[in-house]
């Protein structure tokens, strides 16, 4: 089968499943400096994309506009249905539904494991206590670090605490989730232990949307790959297209760098 | 997998910290102690110039030692007056028949603070006997040294006055006149031998030896100082003084006390043999117990002597042991407080400490106010007027709000609960713009609890949840709604303590009371206005602004002024403020600026990526800043935090300037009015900067516990 059948099958399949989150012409700038330029992509239910690119490409600005803890200036961003504008329900809904893993962790130091995860569970979900925590502890044992509940983030390892961000996420049940840069300050012997995390979620059917540089990753997990510059978005395809046969310029001098 | 092809800073591997993570640290080995003398080179000797500065800073820390020794202990101090006013010192003119409500409320805080530690303090924490025992012997040593320092006494003649010789025959005849009158001079000369010493010893290059010579020379030197220093006041000047052996002889009980201390010490270090047993941690509070029961224990056995200020009277006996009114609630107080710490040590070993620690934080919230009002005031309650409003409105209260609170907290509650908060606002609103015209009349509580239900319902949706957690918000209101009818009906009632100045207490009682009230006012209030300071919304700003610069920029004896003679002319025909309330409000408010700028410099320490995190798991504003954002900034702004509790306790002080006869007041103006002690104050202020200075240590030393305890979940 060559590549552009390949990628014809997946357009079609594709198709036939609803749009998780669709973005049309969006525009932002951080002052002078335009930061996204017309983007415009679908992201499909189940599929996993992952997003490539230099650094200072936008596409850490465009995945923390897709949860608004940035704003976009001008064009339509639709999660699931519901578009973000500033009406503050609509954000709370679709933060409810998106869950995101930072490159920093991001973890709540003063609480410990079980809290950060049942924090938002009880408060935002309104969950009971003891569902919540079976949820939590159920979440832990899918991130392999179950008997760290009672610790606090300090204590545990870069990788231990980026899987434990993870199950924060997961603990709000999202139909989204959002990954920024999740193993770029790990230590090389902690970033699979996060990868293989991820994999395990990309095989349980989870809406995925991955800014990263681990090419490997691309290439195994990811159903299409977005390549951007200059915040636009140059190249998309299969990972397979995207590693062996790329059309534009750009996209060969990116991978003859890095590869 | 591929190899890692990120930013090459973030990858970079330091095997060190690689192996941390996963593997238990080796065994720190015994660090060896150091012998004194190796202790001495290392530390105060390790060259010239540190030679030099030892030398000369020691001979300076004596001197003033020794000046205070002879101010404390100088024949012309009436300490006589301290130990008479003990009472008035710490309560002023509370009612002698009436003492017994002043020992409940010591007893009460003995309780709380025996449970507290015994529930929460860590068992690990403590001190080495190691460190025990060198104190131990330090203590003695210091001591020892304080006695030979202290100038002789002078002799007195059968009316207790001071003998007079004749100063021109004294100095100069014998050795030690001369060492008297040259004192100065043969103390520069030795330090400047010392640095002699030290110039020599460092150009042959000695110091980075181990030898001995330049310690020992150092130390003859320091000791020739030292015998200066001792051996100069024995010289006879104007006053007859006694010779050494009879000065020796007069402090033989401190000899005592210093020869106790040192030899339980030693007795201590040479009993454990072996450094491991010397490194066993008793726990600091056993110690503290100890200490605090051999005072007690001295009270029944030791003739401190009875003094009293009693109806008009001086009572001076020297011989006798303290008073029974004193002696036996200080046992009581010592028993209750050993006691609850058994007690809390027990209930925690059963494991019942997470679900007690929030009812005792609540208990120490509550503990100022019932102590005060139902304590101190006993207050004289109106029970047709309690039974007739006070409770049904109470119960009214509690029963509509939790219905309220019931209601707004369930979880899809959406539109019609936005409304409901905003009707009640109006109401609460109207309320107060009704007493303002006096449309209609209303109990001011109820008012208050309106406003207070008011601002529930504002905040009731960020709290919903599941049944459980919907029935402890309406438990906690009906608690609140309780507390706070039953507290209103107290300060609305007439106290039947009488006491002949205005104020219910006076002296060290009041400065801890305004204390205690002024911070738990201002602890809420400098919180509102740091958030409100670092809000969203300009408004909130400008005036959080507006307030704090005023409020740092006017001295805070101005707003005292203002808060006790000029405010109660805005306030209404039928309000005024009594002094003590109008100045805890001006200290409350003054204090609340500073802490509010403490909270925002640990509001700004908080991350960034703590408020994204905490926006994309959806918490909303409130949520945040209560789970997460609060939490971390006043953990980080601990320490400032304290130095502003500390700053504000001292302040109180201020209260003497405003007619309030605090306990600077008393030591200062009162007992140096008696007729007894006529211009004695020099005892009263040592006395009252020492009490001051015990009780801002100890808070500072707490503070430092603190932060090491909740550096635990620290990144």
């Amino acid at each position: 089968m060559s590549v552009s059948d390949a990628t014809t099958a997946l357009t079609e399949e594709l198709a036939a499943r609803d749009d998780m989150i669709v973005c049309e012409g969006v525009n932002k700038w951080f002052g002078d400096f335009q930061a996204l330029d017309g983007i415009t992509a679908v992201i499909k239910e189940r599929e996993v994309v992952v997003v490539l690119g230099p650094s200072g490409s936008g596409k850490s600005t465009w995945i923390r506009c897709i949860n608004r803890l940035e704003a976009h200036q001008e064009g339509r961003i639709v999660i699931d249905g519901v578009e973000l504008t500033n009406d503050l329900r609509n954000i709370e809904r679709i933060r409810s539904e998106v869950g995101m893993v930072f490159q920093q962790f991001n973890l709540f130091p003063h609480l410990t494991v079980l809290d950060n995860i049942t924090l938002a569970p009880i408060w935002v979900r309104k969950k009971p206590k003891a569902e919540a925590e079976d949820l939590a502890r159920s979440l832990l044992e899918r991130v392999g670090i179950p008997e760290q509940a009672e610790k606090y983030p300090g204590q545990l390892s870069g990788g231990q605490q980026q899987r434990v961000a993870i199950a924060r996420a997961l603990a709000m049940e999202p139909r989204i989730m959002l990954f920024d840069e999740p193993t770029s300050a790990l230590d090389p012997e902690m970033i699979k232990e996060v990868l293989d995390v991820m994999k395990e979620l990309a095989l349980s059917g989870m809406t995925m949307m991955v800014v990263t540089h681990e090419m490997g990753f691309a290439r195994e997990v990811a159903d299409r790959v977005i390549f951007m510059e200059d915040g636009q978005i140059v190249e998309t395809g299969t990972p397979e297209h995207f590693f062996t046969s790329p059309q534009e310029e750009r996209t060969k001098l990116f991978l003859s760098q890095i590869l | 997998m591929t190899a890692p092809m990120g930013d090459p800073a973030a990858t970079v591997v330091d095997p060190a910290e690689a192996w941390a993570g996963e593997q238990e640290p080796a065994r720190k080995p015994e660090e060896p102690s150091l012998s004194a003398g190796e202790w001495l080179s290392k530390n105060l000797f390790s060259s010239a110039v540190n030679s030099v500065l030892t030398v000369v800073f020691t001979l300076l820390v004596l001197l003033a030692v020794r000046g205070l020794l002879n101010f404390t202990f100088s024949e012309e101090r009436t300490w006589r007056a301290v130990k008479t006013n003990m009472r008035f010192l710490f309560t002023h003119a509370y009612p002698q028949e009436q003492y017994i409500r002043i020992w409940v409320c010591v007893g009460a805080i003995a309780v709380m603070s025996g449970l507290s530690v015994g529930l929460l303090a860590r068992t690990g924490a403590g001190i080495s006997l190691k460190k025990l025992s060198m104190n131990l012997m330090g203590t003695g040593g210091v001591i020892g040294l304080g006695i030979l320092l202290r100038e002789p006494s002078a002799m007195v003649d059968d009316e207790g006055m001071a003998l007079h010789g004749d100063p021109a025959a004294a100095v100069g005849d014998s050795f030690v006149g001369w060492l008297d009158a040259n004192a100065l001079a043969v103390l520069g000369v030795l330090v400047l031998a010392n640095v002699a010493l030290a110039a020599w010893f460092h150009l042959q290059g000695t110091y980075l030896r181990d030898g001995p010579e330049p310690r020992v020379a150092h130390g003859v030197l320091m000791l020739a100082s030292v015998g200066v220093l001792i051996v100069q006041q024995y010289a006879t000047g104007e006053i007859v003084r006694e010779s050494f052996a009879d000065a020796m002889a007069d402090r033989a009980w401190w000899w005592l006390g210093a020869v106790v201390l040192a030899g339980s010490g030693a007795a201590l270090w040479f009993g454990l043999g072996d450094a491991r047993r010397r490194n066993t941690f008793v726990p600091a509070i056993h110690v503290f117990f100890a200490g605090a029961g051999i005072m007690v224990l001295s009270a029944w056995l030791y003739p401190w002597g009875h003094y009293a200020f009693l109806e008009g009277e001086f009572i001076s006996e020297p011989g006798s042991t303290v008073a029974m009114t004193t002696k036996l609630p200080w046992t009581v107080m010592w028993a209750l407080l050993v006691g609850t710490f058994l007690l809390g040590r027990a209930l925690s070993t059963a494991g019942a400490v997470s679900r007690l620690r929030v009812p005792l934080n609540l208990l120490w919230v509550m503990t100022p106010f019932v102590l005060y009002w139902a304590v101190l005031r006993d207050p004289d309650l109106d029970w047709d007027h309690v039974l007739s409003t006070d409770i049904p409105m109470a119960v009214f209260f509690a029963v509509f709000g939790g219905l309220v609170v019931w209601y707004l907290t369930h979880p899809r509650i959406g539109e019609a609960g936005r409304i409901m908060a905003v009707v009640l606002v109006g109401v609460a609103v109207l309320n107060w713009v009704a007493a303002y015209f006096g449309w209609y009349p209303m109990l001011q509580k109820a008012r208050i609890s309106f406003l207070l239900l008011a601002v529930v319902a504002l905040l009731a949706h960020n709290f919903a949840g599941d049944r459980t957690q919907r029935l402890r918000l309406v438990a906690a209101w009906v608690a609140i709604m309780a507390v706070f009818h039953w507290l209103v009906t107290l300060v609305n009632s007439p106290s039947t303590v009488e006491t002949p100045t205005d104020a219910l207490i006076g002296g060290f009682g009041i400065t801890l009371i305004v204390a205690v009230f002024t911070l738990l006012a201002a602890f809420p209030l400098g919180v509102l206005l740091a958030l409100a300071r670092t809000s969203k919304l300009p408004i909130f700003r400008v005036l959080s602004t507006a307030y704090i610069e005023v409020f740092r920029g006017v001295p805070l004896i101005t707003i005292l002024f203002f808060f006790t003679l000029i405010f109660n002319l805005f306030l209404p025909d039928n309000m005024s403020l009594t002094d003590i309330a109008g100045a805890t409000i001006g200290f409350a408010l003054f204090s609340a600026a500073y802490l509010a700028e403490n909270v925002r410099g640990g509001l700004q320490a908080v991350r960034q990526g703590q408020y994204e995190a905490s926006d994309a798991v959806g918490l909303t504003t409130v949520q945040r800043t209560l789970f997460i954002v609060l939490p971390q900034s006043l953990r980080v702004s601990i320490p400032p935090l304290v130095g502003q509790v500390i700053a504000t306790f001292k302040e109180t002080s201020l209260l003497a300037v405003v007619g309030i006869f605090d306990f600077l007041r008393i030591a200062d103006k009162v007992i140096s009015a008696q007729s007894e002690f006529l211009g004695v104050k020099r005892e009263g202020l040592l006395f009252a900067s020492f009490i001051y200075w015990i009780f801002a240590y100890n808070m500072s030393k707490h503070s430092q516990r603190l932060e090491k305890r909740l550096g635990v979940g620290e990144r």
